[in-house]
C-alpha cells in the first residue's frame, strides 16, 4: 500500500513538470502582452519596453522558465498579479477556500439527494418511482450548468427574491471576520449565526447549479450498483436467516453498493473544479473559476500560470486520494 | 419433444444470427429511450440542414426593429418565439443555431476521435516506451480540468467559431486515446489475434482489420455521448464570451449571454435557447445510452 502511494506520488512529478512547461509556453503564446493590455491606449513602445524589463519578459524564454521555477521552489512565490498587484499566493489563499466551499456544498447536495434517490429507485425497480428517477437523472445530465444557474437565478433570486443572486456574503456584512477564509467555518468559529445564515444563503443556488450533474450521475450509479448487489448470495443468505429487511439493506446491500459510488464521487470532484468557472461567472462568486476567467481576458501571466498550476496540482492529488481510498475501502482490490 | 422438433431447433441454432451489429440494431429498435433520442436528434439535424427552408426570416438581420427602438417582443402569431432585443426573429435564430451546434459538435468530436484513435491504438498496439510517452502526454492534458483547458486554447487562438471547435476537440483527444488504448490492450491478448499472427498476417493488418474493428463499440458509445458534451461545452464557451465574436451569429450559447442582461424583462429570450440546448443534448444522451445497452447486453436496464 505504502509502495503504491509512493509510486503514484513519484509519477505526479513528471506530470506536474509537463503541466508547468505547457502552461509556461502557452501563456507566452497568447496574443497580446500583459504590458499592452494593462497600459491600453497609453502603450507607447518605450513604456512597453520598460514594463517588459520590470517583469523580466525581455529575457530568453528558457531563462524565464528557470527563473520562474526557482522562485516557486525557493520562495514559494508565484509572482504578482499584473492586474491587481497582489501576490498570486495571497489571492489563491483567498479564492481557493471559496471554490472549495462551493464544491463541498455542491457535493453535499449531490450525495445527500443522489444516494437516497438511487437507492429508492433500485428498491422499486421498474415502478413509476424508478422510471421517474431515471428520467430526471437523464435531464440532470443534459442540462448544462450555466443554463441551470441562469434559470435558478431568475426564479429564486430575480422573481421570488428568496435568495441573493451574487457574491459570497452580503455587502453590508463587510465587518465579519475571516480567519480561515472558509466563510462557513469562520462564522462558526466567531459564533456569528447571522453571518452563517447569510453565507449559507449565498451558497444555496450556486451549489444546486453545480451539484445537479454529479447528483444525476451518483443517483444512476447507486441504482445500478444496488441492483447488482441485491442479487448477491450473501444478501439472500442474510434474508433467509430472517434478518430484518432494513438491517439487510443497511449492512449488506448499501455498504457494498456504495463502493463504486465513492469512485464516482471522487471523479466528480475534478468536474466540480471545472464547472465552478461557469457557476462562479453566473453568480459573480469570487472563487478560483471567475478569477482565472478574468485573468485570461486581462492576459495576467502570473495569475494564469500560478492559478492553473495550482488547480492541476489539486486535481491530480484528488485523483490520487480517490484511488488510494478505493483500495482502502475495497480490500478485494489491491494494487500491484 | 419429437425428433423433428429437435431437428428444427438445431437448424435454427445453426443459422448465423447476423452478428453483433445486427443484434445491437435489433435491441436498439426496441429501446423506447433510444427511439425518443433518435427523434430529437433527427429534428435537430433536419433543422440544421434545412435551416434556410424552415426559418421564416433572416436570423442575422434586425428586420423587425420598430422605429429603431430596442425592445424585445414576446411570442406572437407572426413570430412564434418572439423577437429579441435587436428585433430579430428568435425562431429563425434557434433554427439556424442548430447548424452551428451540429457543425461544431461533429467537427470537434471528429478532431478528438481521430487523433485520439490514432494515438490510443498506436500506444496500445506498440506498447513499451512509445506507449509510455504517449500516455504520459495524455496524463498531462488530463491534469488540467477540461473546461479550463478549452478556455486556455481559445484564449491562445483567439475567440471564434473554428477556435472553439479546435479547443473542444483537443480536450477530447486524451479521453478517446485512453479509451481506445484500454480497448486495444484487452483485444490484443485474444486468441484470434494469436491465430492471425501465427498464419503470418502483417502487424499493421492485424491492427487495422482485426483489433480495431473489435475495439470500436465503446468508442461509438463514447463518441455519441461526446457529441452531447461538445454541444454543452461550446455553448459554455459561447456563454463566457469566447464564441463567435459577431453578435448576429445565431449561436445558442451566445444568444443566452445576450439575453442574460434582460432576464427580468424578457425571460423567454433566455429560456428558449436553454431549451434548444437541453433538448439536443438530451437526444444525444438518449441515443448514447441506448447504444451502450445495445452493444453490451449485460448492462441492460442498469446504468
Amino acid at each position: 500500500m505504502v509502495r503504491f502511494i509512493v509510486r503514484r506520488l513519484l509519477l505526479l512529478i513528471p506530470i506536474l513538470f509537463g503541466v508547468s512547461v505547457l502552461l509556461f509556453f502557452w501563456v507566452r503564446a497568447l496574443p497580446g502582452s500583459p504590458a499592452e493590455s494593462l497600459l491600453g491606449e497609453r502603450a507607447t513602445p518605450a513604456l512597453v519596453e520598460a514594463y517588459k524589463e520590470r517583469y523580466g519578459l525581455d529575457q530568453p524564454l528558457w531563462k524565464q522558465y528557470v527563473e520562474y521555477m526557482q522562485t516557486i521552489f525557493r520562495d514559494r512565490d508565484l509572482g504578482v498579479s499584473v492586474a491587481t498587484h497582489r501576490q498570486v499566493t495571497d489571492e489563491i489563499g483567498q479564492r481557493f477556500p471559496a471554490t472549495v466551499e462551493l464544491a463541498i456544498a455542491a457535493m453535499i447536495f449531490a450525495v445527500g439527494f443522489g444516494i437516497p434517490l438511487g437507492f429508492i429507485a433500485a428498491k422499486r425497480y421498474g415502478g413509476p418511482v424508478d422510471q421517474g428517477s431515471l428520467f430526471f437523472s437523464l435531464i440532470g445530465i443534459s442540462v448544462p450548468i450555466f443554463v441551470l444557474a441562469i434559470l435558478l437565478k431568475y426564479i429564486f433570486a430575480v422573481r421570488l427574491a428568496w435568495l441573493p443572486s451574487v457574491g459570497r456574503i452580503d455587502l453590508l456584512n463587510f465587518d465579519a471576520e475571516h480567519p480561515t477564509n472558509f466563510y462557513v467555518l469562520d462564522a462558526i468559529i466567531t459564533r456569528d449565526p447571522e453571518t452563517l445564515w447569510d453565507v449559507i444563503k449565498h451558497l444555496i443556488l450556486p451549489a444546486i447549479a453545480l451539484g445537479s450533474i454529479p447528483l444525476a450521475i451518483i443517483a444512476r450509479i447507486t441504482r445500478a450498483s444496488v441492483l447488482d448487489v441485491q442479487n448477491e448470495d450473501y444478501v439472500r443468505t442474510a434474508r433467509a436467516k430472517g434478518m430484518a429487511p432494513r438491517i439487510v439493506d443497511r449492512r449488506h446491500v448499501l455498504r457494498n453498493a456504495l463502493l463504486p459510488v465513492t469512485t464516482v464521487i471522487g471523479l466528480q470532484m475534478g468536474f466540480l473544479l471545472s464547472g465552478a468557472i461557469l457557476t462562479e461567472t453566473v453568480f459573480a462568486y469570487p472563487g478560483m473559476g471567475s478569477w482565472l476567467r478574468d485573468a485570461i481576458f486581462n492576459r495576467d501571466y502570473p495569475v494564469l500560470q500560478g492559478g492553473i498550476l495550482f488547480l492541476a496540482l489539486v486535481f491530480v492529488l484528488v485523483n490520487l486520494v480517490v484511488d488510494v481510498l478505493y483500495a482502502v475501502i475495497n480490500p478485494r482490490i489491491r494494487y500491484s | 419433444m419429437s425428433a423433428a422438433e429437435l431437428e428444427a431447433v438445431e437448424i435454427q441454432l445453426e443459422q448465423p444470427s447476423g452478428g453483433l451489429w445486427y443484434e445491437a440494431w435489433y435491441r436498439l429498435r426496441r429501446n423506447p429511450g433510444a427511439i425518443v433520442g433518435a427523434v430529437l436528434v433527427s429534428v435537430f439535424v433536419i433543422c440544421a440542414i434545412g435551416a434556410p427552408v424552415i426559418a421564416p426570416h433572416d436570423p442575422a438581420k434586425d428586420t423587425f426593429l420598430v422605429n429603431g427602438i430596442l425592445q424585445p417582443q414576446p411570442p406572437s402569431r407572426d413570430h412564434w418565439l418572439g423577437l429579441d432585443i435587436q428585433g430579430r426573429d428568435v425562431f429563425s435564430r434557434i433554427v439556424y443555431g442548430a447548424r452551428y451546434s451540429l457543425l461544431i459538435g461533429v467537427v470537434s468530436v471528429t478532431i478528438g476521435l481521430s487523433i485520439g484513435l490514432l494515438l490510443g491504438s498506436f500506444a496500445g498496439f506498440v506498447g513499451r516506451w512509445p506507449d509510455s510517452i504517449v500516455m504520459r502526454c495524455m496524463d498531462i492534458m488530463l491534469a488540467i480540468p477540461g473546461l479550463l483547458f478549452a478556455i486556455a486554447i481559445v484564449a491562445m487562438l483567439g475567440p471564434g467559431l473554428w477556435q472553439v471547435m479546435i479547443a473542444v476537440g483537443v480536450v477530447n483527444i486524451p479521453i478517446f486515446a485512453r479509451l481506445l488504448r484500454g480497448s486495444v490492450l484487452a483485444q490484443r491478448e485474444n486468441d484470434y489475434v494469436l491465430a492471425a499472427r501465427s498464419v503470418g498476417v502483417a502487424r499493421r493488418k492485424i491492427l487495422f482489420s482485426h483489433i480495431l474493428p473489435n475495439s470500436m463499440s465503446p468508442v461509438i458509445v463514447a463518441g455519441t455521448l461526446a457529441m452531447a458534451t461538445a454541444i454543452i461545452d461550446v455553448a459554455g464557451l459561447g456563454f463566457l464570451g469566447l464564441g463567435p465574436q459577431d453578435p448576429s451569429t445565431p449561436e445558442w450559447g451566445t444568444m443566452l449571454t445576450d439575453s442574460n442582461e434582460y432576464l427580468a424583462a424578457a425571460p423567454y429570450l433566455a429560456i428558449i435557447p436553454c431549451l434548444a440546448i437541453v433538448v439536443s443534448v438530451l437526444g444525444f444522451n438518449l441515443i448514447g445510452d441506448g447504444l451502450r445497452e445495445a452493444l453490451d447486453p449485460k448492462l441492460r436496464g442498469r446504468a
